[in-house]
């Protein structure tokens, strides 16, 4: 039994050694998900001090939640409720007057594809509530009144509003700029390797490993197959399409991404993703793009120096720009 | 060596086998659990075929798992999103529907050779 015993204890401490190995978590790495926004958040970061990494996670929760409370227009005390409910003008908080401030610009350079006054339109709707419906076409036109890209002037932290019934929707940039600042957060608390992903809108810090991040993007008409995939680092992918959320009426599909032209959803085109430096910026412009159509959307883009997109035409073709095969993988498998 | 010390061994050796097969066999032990974003609701393993309720705010969400992953397939929100978003099969795969604050992750040991680390959509 003496002399066998050594033998019996090596066995014992390679079982207990494989068991251990085996339970430990990824090293350094951490992921949560919260619903906020109005979607799911998804935050994906590595750190060698653990509690350093909760922390920082932690705080860019905290700074999501803060900005969904400045821009929610469901809540009566948001910057966004109090700018629909006034009449002429209203001091913003700084982070708002951001957001507005990038929203009218690229409202702007779309010629008003982007607009950020379709309150009235998207609650006429009701595409955020429990009864969708078409509206009739006096009402749209009624809800189109005063809409534009010179509907909001900002003054400092002032807005002013150029008419008293216009209701403000930041939507399509506030999401992409509260997972900005949740990035910026996540930086000033050590993180070098993160994810940081909106239901589907996403900035990629630094890389996945010794590898950069690889992001699928979605097929618009095969649910949860991929199109083809990119490889991002230190990099904003956002994909606007019109299968996130619609309804049917009288056989016809009815989606979420409004051309404030004709107050209708915009037919051009399936789905557009938007590679960018910021998701509040690749934000606006997927939705720009998605209204404007491959031909005038890949023109505007050519304004954005280091902006590339995939925009996925209403007849299915694919219209990449130039630069856009520069971030797909070699091996990509997709179509 | 005494029969007894035979038999230890034997049953450490055994063991230790079985814990390498475990430790290279990847993947494995893949579970779904379901949340309202904060406290979980529900867990099962990914390899259950099952059909379960989930209660939030608005009513019942039906979560389905089967061969394909975990997928909602009755839900009583307005626009039925969340039905729309096929099924939850890879570790990180998430599913939700935000009006009944249901959330449904899959979650697990990942893949070295998945084909992407996130989706956008």
């Amino acid at each position: 039994m003496l002399r066998s015993r050594p033998f019996i204890l090596v066995l014992l401490a390679l079982v207990l050694a494989g068991t251990w190995w085996r339970l430990q978590p990824e090293p350094g790495q951490l992921r949560e998900v919260r619903l906020l926004l109005g979607t799911t958040i998804e935050i994906v970061a590595e750190h060698p001090d653990a509690d350093r990494l909760e922390d920082a996670v932690a705080a860019a929760f905290d700074e999501i939640q803060r900005l969904e409370w400045l821009m929610d227009p469901q809540r009566p005390d948001s910057d966004v409720a109090r700018l629909s409910a006034t009449e002429k003008s209203l001091k913003v908080a700084p982070e708002t007057a951001r957001v507005v401030e990038l929203g009218l610009d690229v409202a702007r350079r779309s010629d008003g594809a982007f607009d950020l006054s379709l309150g009235r339109l998207k609650a006429l709707w009701g595409l955020d509530g429990s009864t969708p419906q078409v509206p009739g076409a006096q009402e749209i036109a009624a809800a189109l009144q005063g809409i534009g890209p010179e509907a909001l002037q900002l003054e400092g932290l002032e807005i002013l509003k150029s008419d008293p019934g216009l209701s403000i929707d930041l939507g399509g940039v506030a999401k992409g700029f509260a997972v900005d600042r949740a990035v910026a957060v996540l930086g000033e608390h050590g993180v070098t390797s993160a994810a940081v992903n909106a239901g589907g809108d996403m900035y990629l810090l630094g890389s996945r490993g010794k590898r950069p991040w690889r992001i699928g993007i979605q097929h618009p008409r095969k649910s949860g197959a991929v199109l083809t995939s990119v490889e991002a680092s230190n990099l904003a992918v956002v994909t606007s399409g019109d299968y996130e959320r619609f309804f049917e009426q009288d056989g016809r599909r009815y989606h979420h991404l409004f051309d404030p032209q004709s107050g209708y959803p915009a037919d051009a085109c399936q789905s557009v993703t938007v590679l960018a430096d910021s998701v509040a910026l690749a934000d606006a412009l997927a939705t720009a793009l998605f209204v404007l159509g491959p031909e005038r959307g890949l023109e505007l883009l050519s304004a954005y120096a280091g902006v590339e997109a995939l925009i996925i035409a209403g007849d299915g073709r694919m219209h990449p720009s130039s630069g856009w095969k520069t971030f797909v993988p070699s091996d990509d498998s997709g179509s | 060596m005494t029969t007894g010390d035979c038999l230890l061994a034997v049953g450490l050796l055994s063991l230790a086998l079985a814990g390498l097969v475990w430790c290279a066999t990847g993947p494995v032990g893949e579970r779904v659990v379901v949340s309202d974003g904060q406290k979980v609701l529900y867990t099962a393993p990914l390899d259950t075929f099952i059909e379960v309720d989930l209660e939030g705010p608005l009513g019942l969400t039906r979560l389905r798992i089967d061969e394909q992953g975990a997928r909602i397939i009755g839900s009583p929100c307005p626009l039925k999103v969340c039905m729309g978003m096929g099924p939850a099969r890879r570790d990180g795969d998430i599913l939700a529907c935000l009006p009944n604050q249901i959330l449904v992750e899959v979650v697990g040991a990942r893949a070295e050779d998945a084909p992407y680390d996130l989706l956008s959509r």
